[in-house]
């Protein structure tokens, strides 16, 4: 290689390193990370983005932070650990975000808050449910959402006081995944209800010889947990339904991933889908606030749907790092953590969030305690979640127990 | 009846995987290549039922879903043909260099554009397509869905046609001969151009067909044929690359072992975590006892 080539080569290279220094200065860029593509839950990933984008506008309408636009580098990351990982250093290095929200799966958030870690940029956790992510104790990380001992320790009690004798779980091999297995293990069994698990490959697209070895298990299996995202958790209950397994009046079934809130819920699993249990973390308008309002509105003017608890986590997520900014009167890190852990009470979509800086049990740490939880029931075809009856907690509960179906 | 019902899925299953397999097996007795762009041919025939049927349905045609099913085909067919032509026949004609090494970079581009094109232009989420045959069929205790069992008994027809096309018909035994010598076939006066193009679109549209009939079954998005891809690969290593009669056998001994391994493994909570692991366990023993597979040729050094 001669010496000018290899000076071009360094003159190109100059060129991408100093052109987004000198772009940086009159924007404020927030990271999203969101699985848009598969095999990541992509509706999921979808209305995280569109919630963020909402923030975003507001934000830049009501004159921005500190004097500057808001800028949202969106990256997606696939549902894929190692994609999680490249995106943040793309997101931290290249792009020169003060802080990162999002992501929608708990493997992929346990690789980029490694990144986060390192090099000491807020990452606020939008839909990632598995303990170990607030467990780990990074002072970088927050959690707006519940976490799997949070929800499916009070949704296992639901499930003993309801009456059910048999639980069957399958779940995905992802943290959150087994996650799942391991919570409902650790509190039915202990409260003596029975408890059959498997773990799959997330990829997995024919669960008929599990499912069939489930129809004969004695005592006959009476609730299944579907513990898969994207197409598996589809098409889990589409093959359940098929061989007359769930949701029939024997068995009930719960989509535990969110797969089950979005419209094309409906468009893959067709009648399966009535009576099909949910657990979404935040309902639009419950409990009403002003921001749920504002936002439920602004929602639906943009994209001609009513928004889930995805696309209020991800207008939450934006938001809270805004409210750090305004509170710091900075952008950087280390106030901005500061911000987040002792300063910030902001009410969002669902309520007024808070971070606790209680570490025991260890998963408590930086999560918002009060997050609202919900199990719902869809009664009718294409029922939007919004309007499916809520079986839990009983302060909003719709109808008094679990809707038998009628075959 | 627990083990009949299995027996049944997995019978399902295995016609089902025969199906994209021969179209595999087929291309790489004729072309002598492996088509790494073969799970998105079956992403292709499955996005091309979708759209025909749903059109087919609104402007309610004849018999709207086999007519959709039979045109997606012919599509992907036609479209095997074009890549053929415009990929591959240069460089066998032109006798390239390092050939066998040009058509794995081919090939592995074509499926890495298909799968990056299908993204945007259809959007990353999962879709179904109409299934011919919906509802479930009970005979006693055993529940069979019915978009399985439609899909199954089309598949086999197919097969069905396929054999007879093979082994009855002039041009089948044409392809057959390119397969076995193309030397000598040419000789005899069959173009070995010709039939390449036809081993690949016949090949392609095998996989079409299989993505429109595995659509309905187990949804359509820009990424479903990578799994079963790599399923067709195991299966023909296991019949012996090339084999006809090897991989229909292949493709069932594949679905057996999945179907049975995932619930008589001693360990029930972990037996469904290895379904992927059983094929590939499969595919290491083959390699090690029996690389040429199970009805393949071994190799005749000189």
């Amino acid at each position: 290689m001669g010496f000018k080539s290899l000076a071009m080569i360094l003159g190109v290279f100059m060129l991408f390193v100093v052109m987004p220094g000198a772009h940086a200065e009159d924007v404020v860029k927030i990271g999203i990370v969101a699985p848009l593509s598969a095999p990541g839950g992509v509706e999921t990933g979808q209305a995280l983005v569109d919630g963020a984008k909402i923030a975003a506008e507001e934000l830049n309408q009501s004159g921005g932070l500190l004097g500057k636009k808001v800028e949202l580098v969106i990256g997606d990351t696939s549902g894929v650990p190692e994609k999680g990982t490249a995106v943040m250093e793309r997101m931290v290095t290249h792009d020169k975000v003060v802080a990162v929200g999002g992501e929608a799966h708990s493997s992929v958030t346990m690789a980029e808050m490694e990144v986060a870690h390192r090099y000491n940029i807020p990452l606020v956790i939008s839909e990632a449910w598995a303990d170990e992510i607030t467990a780990k104790g990074y002072p970088e990380v927050f959690r707006l959402t519940v976490c799997n001992s949070l929800i499916y320790s009070k949704a296992a009690k639901w499930i003993k006081d309801s009456g059910f004798k048999h639980v069957a779980v399958i779940g995905e091999n992802s943290d959150w995944g087994m996650g799942v297995i391991k919570v409902f293990k650790d509190n039915l069994m202990a409260a003596g209800v029975k408890v059959t698990s498997f773990s799959a490959e997330r990829t997995t697209t024919d669960f008929t010889p599990q499912l069939l070895q489930l129809k004969s298990a004695s005592p006959p299996v009476d609730f299944l947990v579907d513990g898969f995202t994207g197409a598996g958790e589809l098409l889990m209950i589409k093959q359940a339904y098929e061989l007359g397994l769930a949701p029939t009046k024997n068995c009930a079934l719960l989509g535990a991933g969110m797969d089950t809130l979005y419209p094309g819920f409906w468009d893959t699993v067709g009648e399966a889908g009535v009576y099909v249990l949910s657990n979404p973390a935040g309902l639009p308008g419950i409990p009403k606030t002003e921001t749920s309002e504002k936002f439920t509105q602004l929602f639906k003017d943009k994209f001609q749907r009513e928004p889930d608890a995805v696309a209020m986590e991800g207008y939450d997520t934006v938001m809270v790092i805004a409210e750090a900014i305004k509170l710091s009167g900075s952008t950087a890190s280390k106030e901005l953590i500061d911000a987040m852990e002792n300063k910030l009470s902001w009410l969002g979509t669902r309520g007024t969030i808070t971070f606790s800086k209680e570490k025991n049990p260890p998963w408590a740490y930086h999560l918002w305690m009060d997050v609202p939880v919900f199990i719902i029931q869809y009664t009718e075809f294409k029922q939007d979640p919004s309007k499916a009856a809520i079986l839990w907690p009983e302060e909003y509960a719709t109808v008094e127990s679990y809707i038998q179906p009628p075959k | 009846m627990l083990m009949l019902a299995q027996l049944v899925n997995a019978l399902v299953i295995g016609t089902l995987y025969a199906l994209m397999s021969l179209g595999l097996s087929l291309i790489f007795g004729v072309l002598k290549l492996v088509n790494f762009a073969h799970g998105e041919s079956l992403m292709v025939g499955g996005y091309l039922y979708l759209f025909l049927a749903s059109f087919f349905l609104s402007h309610s045609c004849g018999l709207p879903l086999p007519l959709a099913l039979i045109t997606s085909m012919a599509a992907v067919f036609v479209f095997g043909l074009i890549l053929e032509r415009l990929f591959l026949r240069s460089a066998y004609e032109r006798k390239t260099a390092r050939y066998d090494e040009y058509v794995i970079l081919v090939t592995f581009t074509l499926g890495i554009f298909l799968q990056n094109l299908a993204l945007p232009l259809f959007g990353p989420y999962n879709r179904q397509a109409p299934a011919i045959f919906t509802g479930r069929i009970k005979i006693g205790d055993l529940v069979i869905a019915g978009d399985r069992i439609s899909a199954a008994v089309i598949a086999f027809l197919i097969i069905a046609l396929l054999l007879f096309f093979l082994y009855r018909t002039y041009l089948g035994k044409g392809l057959r001969a390119v397969a076995q010598n193309p030397d000598a076939a040419s000789i005899l006066g069959i173009s070995v151009a010709r039939m390449r193009g036809m081993a690949f679109g016949i090949g392609i549209s095998l996989a079409g067909v299989a993505g429109a009939l595995l659509g309905p079954i187990f949804l359509v998005n820009p990424g479903m044929g990578v799994p079963f891809a790599i399923k067709a690969f195991v299966i023909v290593v296991l019949g012996g690359m090339g084999s006809i009669k090897g991989t229909i056998i292949g493709a069932f001994i594949l679905a057996m072992v999945e179907n049975f391994g995932s619930i008589l493994l001693p360990d029930p909570t972990r037996a469904l975590a290895y379904k992927d692991a059983y094929g590939l366990l499969l595919l290491i023993l083959t390699l090690l006892f029996r690389p040429q597979g199970l009805f393949g040729e071994k190799e005749r050094r000189a």
